[in-house]
């Protein structure tokens, strides 16, 4: 059958084209050169040293991962409680409410930049970091609820009446029974909002000031000065800390079942 | 399933007020402002909009890569798929994740290589130069071509794993008994695998045309001002011009496009075949 020749070609034709440009990126950060190039101009590790030293790259890695870790917090403070209601009462316009909360996947991220710069940054004098907290908070929220929503599908809601039938409260029920039974889907909600935030640029594009700018936006602005390999470092580096998030995930509680 | 509806109020509420005050009333309000900032409502600012050919030519560029991008993601995704679905289990998992993989990188990042790869000292113009297909470096970037390659690595994957899904929950002997009644490959395409998987086409279409769509970080690096798709003229009309009644439009085709082809996709995939 031709099938037996033609399908390891294809595969070994998108792989390269998927993964390929990825270790270009490794190679090209090796560099010894000034500028980026690939085949690098022998190896060292001065461009991946030199990440480290960009003064702008710590200041804005530091906000990056505020951002991350505290929009997937508030955005979990905020779903968790919004996903039980939906999936366990019979809430009023639930489908109404569904929509909101799960708008923001919808629409353009840079819309959502934009219209918070113009309507809440100008005329309120919102700083321009918590307007990003709010909106990496609005862009993690509809996959916090989705995600927390569909372990709390996977369980079974007797064991939390059987619960209160012995006598615990409601509230004493969901920390002592529902939590630990969706700790799994939390956590990989967790992981999933800290990379979709920390990767964002659409959200970030309009929201940056003055010593306020995220990772990826000041990635892009460094690139549009300099053509040397420390973006390409810098890019590596932050592709393996990706992978290594995901790669412990994937060990200690099979992310990809919640994904 | 509880009925106290108070209890269901204060627990949804947060998250729904939230997401309408931080979300949905500014981006309104900015739809808004393309409808003219007095009493009365016009479309003006629409008409104007796409009177000017710079919008004309964005627009249609635009719609164009998001088309070709699905439809290049459609034929390569469904070779992929088709391949890895007939793996056996375990190389399943292990390029499946390989797939998946680029996913969590930054796109910043995988655009970026792009640049090492196309760029007039990159690597391709590198590799033509010295195998004399070409006598000087070939001007890759900034093209629609460039965009196009560095959109199509970025979103093939969302195609290929919602063609893997839909490959899997095909009935697994529908191909070898069309086969063995004497259907050749493309009628065992056309008539069993297509109709059978459609949906997961629809889906993957659905993320592939969106996303290519309202990109932004792929023309931003790859295009420059001189391949401009809606989402870069938008940040250029602001950033330049201060212009937020363009953006306002911009904002509302980009939203109504999204709303379309997913409307469109899905309309396709629910029609029953009429035989």
């Amino acid at each position: 059958m031709t099938n037996k020749l033609f399908s390891p070609i294809i595969l070994l034709l998108v792989l390269a084209f998927l993964i390929g440009p990825f270790l270009i990126i490794i190679a090209a950060s090796l560099s010894a050169g000034e500028t980026l190039a690939f085949p690098p101009q022998g190896l060292s590790l001065r461009w991946v040293l030199k990440v480290f030293e960009v003064e702008s790259f710590r200041a804005s890695f530091g906000i990056s991962m505020f951002l991350a870790i505290g929009g997937t917090l508030a955005a979990l403070i905020l779903g968790i409680p919004a996903s039980y209601a939906l999936s366990r009462y019979k809430v009023p316009g639930a489908e109404t409410i569904r929509t909101i909360v799960s708008s923001p996947i919808i629409v353009p991220g840079i819309i959502v930049g934009l219209a918070l710069l113009r309507y809440f940054v100008v005329p309120f004098n919102f700083g321009i970091l918590f307007a990003l907290f709010l909106a990496h908070t609005a862009l993690i929220l509809p996959y916090a609820v989705r995600v927390v929503s569909a372990s709390l599908n996977n369980l079974q809601s007797d064991i939390e009446e059987a619960a209160v039938l012995l006598g615990s409260s409601r509230i004493g029920a969901f920390f002592r029974v529902v939590m630990p039974n969706i700790r799994g889907g939390i956590l990989a909600a967790f992981i999933l909002g800290f990379v979709t935030s920390f990767n964002q640029v659409p959200v970030s594009l309009f929201l940056s000031g003055p010593g306020v700018r995220t990772l990826p936006i000041d990635m892009l602005a460094y690139m549009e000065i300099t053509y040397d390999p420390s973006v390409a470092a810098l890019s590596a580096l932050l592709a393996f800390m990706s992978l290594g998030i995901v790669f412990l995930a994937e060990r200690f509680l099979g992310f990809s079942r919640y994904v | 399933m509880f009925q106290n509806r108070a209890e269901a109020f204060a627990l949804v509420l947060p998250a729904a007020i939230f997401a309408a005050v931080v979300f949905l009333a500014p981006v309104l309000i900015l739809l808004s402002e393309g409808f003219g900032s007095g009493d009365s409502w016009t479309i003006q600012a629409y008409i104007d909009f796409f009177s000017q050919s710079l919008n004309q030519t964005v627009f249609l560029r635009t719609l164009k890569l998001a088309a070709l991008v699905t439809a290049a993601s459609a034929v390569i995704g469904y070779a992929a798929a088709f391949a890895i679905v007939n793996l056996p289990p375990k190389g399943k998992g292990r390029i499946t994740g390989l797939v998946v993989l680029p996913l969590m990188i930054s796109p910043v990042a995988r655009t970026y290589a792009w640049l090492v790869i196309l760029g007039r000292t990159g690597f391709v113009n590198k590799a033509l130069v010295a195998v004399g297909l070409s006598d000087e470096p070939i001007r890759f970037l900034f093209t629609e071509t460039a965009v196009f390659i560095g959109l199509l690595q970025l979103f093939l994957p969302l195609m290929i794993i919602s063609l893997i899904s839909a490959l899997e929950n095909m009935p697994r002997d529908a191909v070898p008994a069309a086969r063995v009644l004497g259907a050749n490959w493309l009628q065992v395409f056309t008539k069993v695998i297509l109709p059978l998987t459609k949906e997961g086409l629809v889906i993957g279409g659905t993320l592939v045309f969106t996303g290519s769509m309202t990109a932004y970080i792929t023309p931003a690096i790859l295009g420059g001002s001189k391949v401009l798709m809606l989402e870069t003229l938008l940040y250029q009309r602001v950033t330049v011009a201060n212009d937020f009644v363009s953006a306002s439009v911009i904002a509302l085709i980009l939203i109504v496009m999204a709303f379309a082809a997913n409307l469109l996709l899905k309309r396709l995939a629910t029609a029953r075949n009429k035989r």
